[in-house]
C-alpha cells in the first residue's frame, strides 16, 4: 500500500453561501486510527460525507486509498467502511437479512457467508436472525458495524459511533475498533466528542475549529506538547478556545 | 444491483404486511366489481325471468335476455372506475412508501457508501413497484376470469381473456404513473407527511379536477367511462376539448373501455392516440424519479 490511507487537498465546503469547510489539508497514514474532533456543527461530518461520497465537495480535493473522491467514486466506495452516527437499517428485516442485502451492494460472492462470518467475528451471531427494529441502540450499533466491515474495506468511517450507547456498549466499540485495526489492518477515521476513548483508542488526532484543521498530531506528541495539561479533555478545551 | 435492490424492497415491503394489504386492496377492489356485476345480473335476471313467465301465460312474446345483446366484458365496466380511483389511490402509496425509508431511516446514506450508482438505485425501485403492480394486475386477471365463470357459467372465450389481459396491462402502466407520482412527490417535498399529502393532491387533481375541466364541466363525467355527447361548437368546450388529451384519466377510461369492447368502437388510431399521454407520461415520471433520486441528499440526516 502506497501513498497516504486518506489525503485533504485544501477541501473545502459550503452549504449555500455557508461555508463549513475552510481549505483542510490533512494526510493519515494506512494502520493509524485517527480521531476527529471538533464542536458540534465544526464539519467533522461533512468531511466524512465527501469522504465517502456522499456529498461532493465545493472546493479542493480528497483521496482515499489513492482513489479521488469525485472523479474515482466507484473505487472509493470499494475500499471503505461507514457507520453513520445513528444507524438505522430496515427495521422489519432480521440483522442477517440486512447484512446479506449490503454484502449484495458490495459485490461479495457469497453474502449470506459473509454475513454470519462478520457477526461471528464480532461476537454477534445471536443477533443474527432477530429484527432489527426490536434492537437496543447498542445491538444495532454492533450490526451497523457489521455491516460496515464485513467486505474488509482498507479504511473504516466512524461517524460519532458513540452516540446513543450506554458504558458497556462504548467499550464494547473501543474493543471492536482496535481489533479490526490490530487484526485486519484497518485504517479508522472517527469523528467523536469521547475524548476519553479517543485517548484510549486512538494513535492520532486532529482538531476541527469552524471548518479549519487547528490542530494534528500524535497522541503522544500531543501530550508531550501540553505538559501542563491533565488530561485529553484540558488540552482539547484549550485548543478550542484560541480563536481562530 | 438493479434486481438486488428491487428484491430487497420487495421483501422489506412483504415482511411490514404492507404488501399484502395493497394486493389486497387492488385484488379485493377487483372482486367487488365481479360480485356487483354478478349481483346485479342475478337481480336483473331474476326479474326478467319473471316476466318471461308473465308474458308466456298471457300468451305474449317475449323479449331476448338483455345480458344477451351486452358485451361479455361488461360485467367488469366497473373495474375501469375502481382502477382510476382506489387502484390509483393504492399504487401512489405503495411509490410513497418505497422510497420512504431509504431518506428517513438515513439508509440511503449506507447504500450510496457502496459501489452502487443513482440510477441503478432508481431504476432497482421502479422495478420492485412494477413488480408489486404486476402481480397484483396478474390476481385482477384471475379474479376476473373467476368473476366471468360464476357469472355466466362458462369459461370466457379467447378474445375475451386475451381482453381482460389487455386492459390489465393498460392498468398496469396507469398504477405506475401513481406509484410515481408518490415517489416524486416525497422525494421533492423531503417530509413523509408532506409528500403524502401532496400526492394525494395530485391524484385528486388528476382523477377528479383535470376531468371536470376538460368533459365540459360534467360531474359524472369523472365517474362514467362514457362518450362525452355535450357539443364542442362553443367557445368554452373548445378549448376544453383541446385540453383533454392531458387528462390522463379521461383517456385511461376510454382506452379502457375500448379495449374491454364495452364503450363505442372508434378507430385503432384513436384509440392509440389516446393512449400515447398515458404513455408519455410514464416515460416522463420515470426520468423525474431518476433525476431527483440522482440530486436528492441522501446525507441530509447526518448530524452536523
Amino acid at each position: 500500500m502506497s501513498g497516504p490511507a486518506i489525503e485533504l487537498r485544501g477541501l473545502a465546503h459550503r452549504y449555500h453561501t455557508e461555508p463549513v469547510l475552510r481549505g483542510i489539508d490533512l494526510r493519515i497514514e494506512h494502520g493509524e486510527i485517527f480521531g476527529f474532533l471538533g464542536h458540534n456543527g465544526a464539519g467533522k461530518t461533512t468531511a466524512v460525507n465527501i469522504l465517502t461520497t456522499l456529498i461532493t465537495p465545493t472546493g479542493g480535493s480528497a483521496s482515499v486509498c489513492g482513489f479521488d473522491v469525485v472523479a474515482q467514486r466507484s473505487e472509493v466506495t470499494s475500499c471503505i467502511g461507514y457507520l453513520p452516527s445513528e444507524v438505522r437499517m430496515y427495521g422489519h428485516l432480521t440483522a442477517l437479512e440486512n447484512l446479506e442485502f449490503f454484502a449484495k451492494l458490495s459485490g461479495l460472492a457469497k453474502p449470506r457467508v459473509a454475513a454470519k462470518e462478520t457477526l461471528a467475528f464480532l461476537d454477534a451471531s445471536d443477533l443474527g436472525d432477530r429484527r432489527v427494529g426490536s434492537f437496543s441502540s447498542g445491538m444495532r450499533q454492533r450490526v451497523g458495524i457489521a455491516q460496515a466491515v464485513m467486505h474488509k474495506p482498507q479504511v473504516l468511517f466512524l461517524d460519532e459511533p458513540t452516540t446513543g450507547l450506554d458504558p458497556l456498549g462504548v467499550r464494547q466499540l473501543r474493543e471492536t475498533i482496535l481489533r479490526l485495526n490490530r487484526e485486519l489492518g484497518m485504517t479508522v477515521f472517527m469523528n467523536t466528542h469521547l475524548l476519553s476513548e479517543v485517548a484510549k483508542v486512538c494513535t492520532t488526532i486532529g482538531v476541527l475549529n469552524h471548518g479549519e484543521l487547528i490542530y494534528k498530531d500524535s497522541i503522544e506528541a500531543t501530550t508531550r506538547q501540553f505538559p501542563n495539561e491533565g488530561s485529553l479533555e484540558d488540552i482539547y478545551v484549550r485548543m478550542e478556545s484560541v480563536p481562530v | 444491483m438493479i434486481s438486488t435492490i428491487a428484491v430487497h424492497q420487495i421483501v422489506a415491503l412483504r415482511r411490514r404486511r404492507v404488501l399484502a394489504t395493497l394486493l389486497g386492496a387492488i385484488v379485493g377492489v377487483n372482486l367487488l366489481a365481479g360480485v356487483l356485476g354478478w349481483a346485479s345480473r342475478t337481480t336483473i335476471s331474476g326479474v326478467f325471468d319473471e316476466s318471461v313467465k308473465l308474458l308466456n301465460t298471457r300468451g305474449l312474446a317475449s323479449p331476448p335476455n338483455p345480458f344477451l345483446l351486452k358485451p361479455t366484458l361488461s360485467l367488469l365496466s366497473n373495474e375501469i372506475i375502481y382502477v382510476t380511483m382506489i387502484g390509483a389511490l393504492v399504487a401512489l402509496v405503495l411509490g410513497h412508501l418505497v422510497v420512504a425509508e431509504d431518506d428517513n431511516g438515513g439508509i440511503g446514506r449506507l447504500v450510496f457508501s457502496r459501489s452502487i450508482t443513482r440510477l441503478q438505485f432508481a431504476a432497482g425501485k421502479i422495478v420492485s413497484v412494477a413488480a408489486i403492480l404486476g402481480a397484483g394486475m396478474l390476481g385482477c386477471v384471475g379474479v376476473s376470469i373467476a368473476a366471468l365463470v360464476a357469472v355466466n357459467r362458462t369459461f370466457p372465450s379467447g378474445g375475451a381473456i386475451v381482453r381482460l389481459f389487455g386492459f390489465f396491462a393498460f392498468s398496469w402502466v396507469y398504477l405506475m404513473l401513481f406509484a410515481m407520482v408518490g415517489m416524486v412527490n416525497l422525494l421533492a417535498t423531503n417530509r413523509r407527511s408532506l409528500g403524502l399529502l401532496t400526492a394525494m393532491g395530485t391524484w385528486l387533481v388528476i382523477t377528479f379536477v383535470i376531468p371536470q375541466f376538460t368533459s365540459g364541466l360534467r360531474p359524472s363525467q369523472s365517474l362514467n367511462p362514457i362518450v362525452d355527447p355535450i357539443s364542442t361548437s362553443q367557445g368554452f368546450f373548445k378549448i376544453t376539448s383541446k385540453a383533454r388529451p392531458f387528462s390522463v384519466s379521461e383517456q385511461f377510461k376510454a382506452v379502457s373501455g375500448r379495449i374491454l369492447a364495452t364503450s363505442p368502437a372508434e378507430s385503432t388510431g384513436h384509440t392509440i392516440a389516446r393512449a400515447l399521454p398515458i404513455f408519455g407520461s410514464f416515460v416522463l415520471l420515470a426520468l423525474i424519479v431518476a433525476w431527483l433520486i440522482n440530486v436528492h441528499d441522501y446525507a441530509r440526516c447526518a448530524d452536523e
